[in-house]
This record gives structure tokens, C-alpha cells and sequence, in this order.
């Protein structure tokens, strides 16, 4: 089970959702880069275009480990970047199981106990349905972003696209635990990968967007991989069958009864 | 008759004397005997007072305080929601005059500490760094690093086994989770500024100090404390300033003493009293055998001499008082030498008996490993009394048994 903190300073990837779309952004993002895009303003600015934005989408968690493997398929519905629903489908001994993000507050529900549990802070940073993700890296909200000192990196210019890598220090008294993570991040705002340094400068965890994919109207990080440089063969892996943007969602979706009850 | 008795007991004290003297060697024997025993009734208990002591202290310490004040609920749901308001300046200016020794606010809730390998549950405790020292003695078992230095310290302490459960060390960041009384999860990085070393490793993996301000700013709880602790001179006597504190507070809060807080160590304090008891007795009931032994020998050899003096007109009575008056002096001369050696070994010792191959041990027991004796008037005028009242009242049945010799049988025995 994996246990970190993981903290980012571009939660849009941190959030797990946001971190499959945020290649939805490419598009509507377009061209803002100047010569020197200001790093802080580049994270910002995909999530200023995320705003607003609801989606639909069907995909598949892979957790792997040195033993075993198991999949999930699930749905998942987002509005901007506080709130969003995740459900299971598959298998079906785990079907039903959902959580619902609203802003920093997170709620589990699983059928067999017939019970909604909000996640108390103690459990933040436990692993969400036994990947490597945390509760934490599920429900962390965007405004994490002003915990860190953003520097660019290095700019270059890989498949026709601008790649740019960040280096966010956090603050003194960040909610991070990173000494320091590294994003690197595409001109149409698509994330490529994500590093987590320890303290002493050791790379300890790593996500990587390993196939891009063009779907509904944009670029999507179709399938990214989390995993443990200590342990490589323990992994998780995102996929996304299909989505759907700037879909029509009702009031009631984002709900405690929805989460219990669903109606879509 | 004054004079009569006076020479009654004259005469009963020399010939008891002489008796005693007799037998170089039973005699000697029963006196080392019970100088042993003696000398292993107060050493022993000297041994068991400072060790409870200790544990006492270091129990109270870790509370800590001799009296805690917080509200009600806090004690079955030590919640951020179950605080007090910090006491304001007209309730701190009576505090200051209680008499107490310190008295300090502080916060302590339930967290959650997060390193960039591991989690943890710890008690997250906001302390006033200026007072700790008398509060719980924190400062002195820092084991690396710096204390907390102000209220508004940004720092925070950990334990070593806590550091080496998150495998981080001095100078690194942290990040504490808790919550708000909104529910709300709170959550900021903290630089490990110190490491301490508890004497009860269970307390290192689960204490984690910061300064008090900095903690109601992260849980939202400006002006709020979660106990309020007075420690006053001496934790055997704090009625008289419990009563004090109880006047001034508002009904609505609830000062407790450490006895009431932990009742273990309240159990701890009472039943030491009659442990020393019960002790001093065991070692008194194995001595008593061999008094009453030697006591017993030392009729049956003579019981001819006891009826000649018998037929010479010695009342059974004074037999009584001789045979008795052999006893105390035997145990007079025991008690003696036995309180000698105990002083003797004690004293020297006062200053600290390592005993640290057994530290282990003595730290389950959440004992230090360097024992301390503590001698008490009481401990010795206890031990000392029950050996001669028992003493003597183990001497009256062979004391007894000599009395009613029949004179005439007894001048015939061979």
C-alpha cells in the first residue's frame, strides 16, 4: 500500500481526474507561450483553462504488484476542478464503490456496508482503493500551487511541440513533504511526466503519461503510470476509453445522494 | 516495691546478659540474622520508594502536571473541538499568584505526521517552550538539535524512534495533518528543529512537540487551548492548591489532580505504603523462626538451671520477664547493627545506582535505569517497630513454656 504524500505543484495532475484530462486543455490552451513563459503562469494558466469545464469519462485502473494484478473499470464525471464523482463498474464484487471530491472534502461510499464515509484527515494519506494514488492525490485542490517556488527548467522542442520542465521547490510550510518535484509539461498544456524528490535529493516516485491519444475534440494523456523508483514492479497505471467534454450536468450529480444512490 | 522491681529488673537485665553471652556462637549467629534482616527491610524498601518515586515523577511528567484543567468532554474525546478558552488576563494574574510552581496552556490533538516514506499517527502537542522545563522536562532529553524558542516557533520536536519510523532525520520537513473544529483537514510543513529521547520509547514514537501559537494558527483555534496544567512543589501534597484553582475557575471547566488523571499511578502511590508493609513482615516472618529456634534451644539447655532457680523461690512471671528480656536485648542488638549497615550502604548510594544491564526491564516498567534510594523516617521507625513488637511477641511462647516448668520434674532432668 502506498502511503506518501504526494503533493503537487500543478495539482491538476495530482488530481487524478483533472490528471488524465488536463490534455484536454491542449487545445483551448493554444498558443499563449511567450519566449520565456513564466513557469507559475504556465501551471496556472491550464488550470484557468479548466475551469468551468465538465466532462465524462470511462477508464481503467491498473494496480500491479510483484504478485498480483487487478484491474477497475470506472466512470467518472468532473466539473472544473473542485468537484468530481468516481464510480466503479468492474469487477463486479467491487461495482458500486464511489467517492465523491467536493473542493478539499472527500466521501467514500461502498454498497456492501451501505454507508458514506467522509475521509478523515488521518486517512488522507492512505492509498486510494489500493493504488499507488492517495486520497490525498485524488482530492487536492488547485490553490496548492501558491506552495511553491516554480522555475523553468529547460525548454525544447520534441514531436513538433514546445516541452517545457518545471521545477517546483515547496515553501517552508507547504503541505508537501517533496523536496522538490519536477513537472514536465507540453505546450498544449499536456503533462508528460512528474517527479517526486525526497529531501535528500532522491527520486522517489515518478508518473509518466505514456500514450497520447486524440479524443472527442482534443489531445488526451490517454494512459499514465505511477510507480516506485525504489520498487518498479509495483505500478499503477490509468487508461481512458473514452471522454466526453463540456457535457450537461445536473445539480444533483456532485451530491452525497447521488453518490449513495445513482441516478445518471 | 519500686525499689523491688527496679531490683527485680536488675538483677533479670545482668543475668539476661550474661545469658545471652553463653553461647558465643548461636548468639552471634542470631544476631547476624536479624542484622540481615533488617538491613534487607530498609535497604530494600529504600530501593522500592525510589523507584517508585522515579516512576512517579516520570509518570506525573509525562501527564503531565500535578493538576489539569480542560473541558469535560476533552477527556473522552480529546477533540479540537472539546477546547477552552486560553485564560485571559485577569484569570492569568491569579494563576500567576496560586502559588503554583509554573503553569502553562497547552494544546494536545490527535495528527497525523507524513514523511516522504511513511505515515504516522502521532499526539500533537503545542507547548509554551519557556515553561516546559518545569512542566514536563522536555528540554533535557533533547537528544540533537534545538528546543522550541518562542511561541510562534515554526519548528517542531520529534522523538528518535518516531524519526526513524519515517525514516527522516534532523533539519528535514515534515507536513502534520489534523482538523479544524469545522471538520476541515489542516495540514502544513513543519522543519524538524530538535529529537528527543524519551525514557519510555512508546512516548517518542507518539509525542510530537510545536509551539503553541503556531498550532492554534494551523487548527484554527486562535485563543483556544486544550488543557490548562499547574505543577505545584511537591506531588504528595497539591489539595491546598487544587482548592485554590477550584475557587477561581468557572464551573463549566474541570481541574483534575494527576491522581485523578492516571489512576494507575494513583494505585502506584497508595499501594506503596502497604507493599513496604507487607514486605517488611515476609522478611520479619522468616526471621521470627529462627528467634523463636534459638529462644527454644536455649531452654531446653537449661532447664535445670531454670528449676533450680524456680525451687530458689523465682516467681514464673519473672522467668517471663528474663526469658523476654533476653529477646530484647537480642533484638536490640540486631536492630543496631542491622540499621548501621543499612545507612552505611544507602548513603553512598544516594547519589544514583546504575543498573542500566537491566534497563530494559526497568523501562517496560517505565522505571529509569539508574535507581535512586530514598531513605524515609517513616520506612525505618516501621521496620524497626515491627521487628521488636513481633519480635517480642514471638518470645513469649518458649518464654511461656519455661515458666511452667514443674521445678521438680526439671531439677530431675539429665
Amino acid at each position: 500500500m502506498s502511503k506518501d504524500t504526494s503533493s503537487s505543484t500543478m495539482s491538476i495532475p495530482r488530481r487524478l481526474l483533472r490528471l488524465l484530462l488536463i490534455s484536454g486543455l491542449a487545445i483551448c490552451a493554444g498558443a499563449q507561450s511567450a519566449d520565456t513563459p513564466d513557469p507559475r503562469e504556465l501551471i496556472r494558466a491550464a488550470m484557468q483553462h479548466w475551469r468551468g469545464v465538465t466532462s465524462y469519462s470511462e477508464m481503467t485502473m491498473t494496480i500491479h504488484r510483484a504478485d498480483w494484478q487487478r484491474s477497475f473499470s470506472m466512470q467518472a464525471w468532473t466539473e472544473g476542478d473542485k468537484q468530481s464523482l468516481v464510480r466503479v463498474t468492474e469487477p463486479r464484487r467491487d461495482a458500486g464503490n464511489g467517492t465523491l471530491v467536493q473542493d478539499k472534502s472527500m466521501w467514500t461510499y461502498s454498497p456492501k456496508i451501505n454507508r458514506i464515509i467522509k475521509v478523515p484527515a488521518s486517512m488522507m494519506n492512505q492509498s486510494w482503493m489500493g493504488s499507488d494514488f492517495s486520497n490525498k492525490d485524488i482530492s487536492k485542490s488547485t490553490d496548492i500551487i501558491d506552495q511553491y517556488n516554480h522555475r523553468l527548467l529547460s525548454t525544447e522542442t520534441r514531436d513538433d511541440h514546445l516541452v517545457y520542465t518545471i521545477e517546483s521547490i515547496p515553501h517552508e510550510d507547504a503541505a508537501v513533504v517533496w523536496g522538490r518535484e519536477v513537472i514536465v509539461i507540453r505546450d498544449d498544456y499536456l503533462m508528460l511526466s512528474q517527479q517526486f524528490w525526497d529531501q535528500d535529493d532522491v527520486l522517489v516516485k515518478q508518473m509518466d503519461t505514456t500514450s497520447i491519444e486524440f479524443m472527442d475534440d482534443r489531445n488526451i494523456a490517454a494512459r499514465m503510470r505511477m510507480y516506485k523508483l525504489e520498487d518498479p514492479a509495483e505500478w499503477t497505471e490509468m487508461s481512458v476509453q473514452t471522454i466526453d467534454f463540456d457535457i450537461a450536468i445536473t445539480d444533483s450529480l456532485f451530491t452525497l445522494s447521488n453518490l449513495r444512490n445513482p441516478r445518471q | 516495691m519500686l525499689s523491688v522491681a527496679n531490683l527485680h529488673l536488675r538483677t533479670l537485665l545482668t543475668l539476661s546478659w550474661r545469658n545471652l553471652w553463653r553461647n558465643h556462637r548461636r548468639t552471634g549467629i542470631m544476631l547476624g540474622a536479624i542484622a540481615i534482616g533488617v538491613w534487607a527491610m530498609i535497604f530494600m524498601t529504600a530501593l522500592m520508594r525510589g523507584m517508585v518515586d522515579d516512576m512517579l515523577n516520570q509518570g506525573i511528567h509525562n501527564l503531565p502536571g500535578h493538576i489539569q484543567v480542560q473541558d469535560p468532554t476533552y477527556l473522552d474525546d480529546p477533540n479540537v473541538v472539546n477546547s477552552i478558552a486560553a485564560p485571559g488576563a485577569e484569570l492569568r494574574k491569579q494563576l500567576d499568584q496560586l502559588g503554583a510552581v509554573a503553569w502553562a496552556t497547552r494544546i494536545k490533538v490527535p495528527a497525523v505526521i507524513a514523511s516522504e516514506r511513511e505515515t504516522r499517527g502521532i499526539n500533537l502537542i503545542g507547548i509554551e517552550p519557556a515553561v516546559e522545563a518545569s512542566i514536563s522536562g522536555l528540554p533535557a532529553l533533547l537528544a540533537s538539535g534545538r528546543f522550541l524558542e518562542s511561541d510562534q516557533d515554526s519548528g517542531i520536536i520529534v522523538g528518535a524512534r518516531l524519526a526513524e519510523r519515517l525514516e527522516t532525520r534532523l533539519g528535514k520537513r515534515v507536513v502534520i495533518m489534523s482538523q479544524d473544529p469545522d471538520n476541515n483537514i489542516r495540514e502544513r510543513g513543519f522543519r524538524i528543529v530538535g529529537i528527543y529521547r524519551a525514557r519510555l520509547p512508546a512516548l517518542e514514537e507518539f509525542n510530537v512537540y510545536a509551539a503553541r501559537e503556531t498550532l492554534q494558527k494551523l487548527l484554527r483555534i486562535e485563543g483556544r487551548i486544550s488543557q490548562l496544567i499547574l505543577v505545584g512543589d511537591d506531588y504528595r501534597d497539591i489539595a491546598p492548591l487544587y482548592r485554590r484553582l477550584d475557587q477561581l475557575l468557572p464551573s463549566t471547566l474541570q481541574a483534575r489532580t494527576w491522581y485523578q488523571v492516571d489512576s494507575y499511578l494513583a494505585a502506584m502511590f497508595n499501594m506503596m505504603d502497604g507493599f513496604v508493609l507487607v514486605w517488611v513482615i515476609i522478611i520479619f516472618l522468616a526471621l521470627s523462626f529462627g528467634l523463636v529456634n534459638t529462644l527454644v534451644m536455649a531452654i531446653f539447655e537449661r532447664v535445670r538451671e531454670i528449676g533450680l532457680i524456680q525451687a530458689l523461690g523465682m516467681r514464673p512471671g519473672l522467668i517471663v520477664c528474663q526469658i523476654l528480656l533476653e529477646s530484647l536485648l537480642l533484638l536490640l542488638i540486631g536492630l543496631g547493627i542491622g540499621n548501621g549497615l543499612a545507612l552505611i550502604t544507602i548513603k553512598p548510594l544516594e547519589s544514583g545506582l546504575d543498573i542500566s544491564a537491566v534497563a530494559e526491564g526497568m523501562a517496560m516498567m517505565g522505571a529509569s535505569s539508574v535507581l535512586y534510594p530514598k531513605l524515609t523516617t517513616a520506612d525505618l521507625l516501621l521496620a524497626n517497630s515491627i521487628v521488636i513488637v513481633l519480635g517480642i511477641l514471638t518470645s513469649i511462647l518458649p518464654a511461656w513454656r519455661a515458666a511452667r516448668l514443674d521445678p521438680v520434674r526439671a531439677l530431675n532432668t539429665t
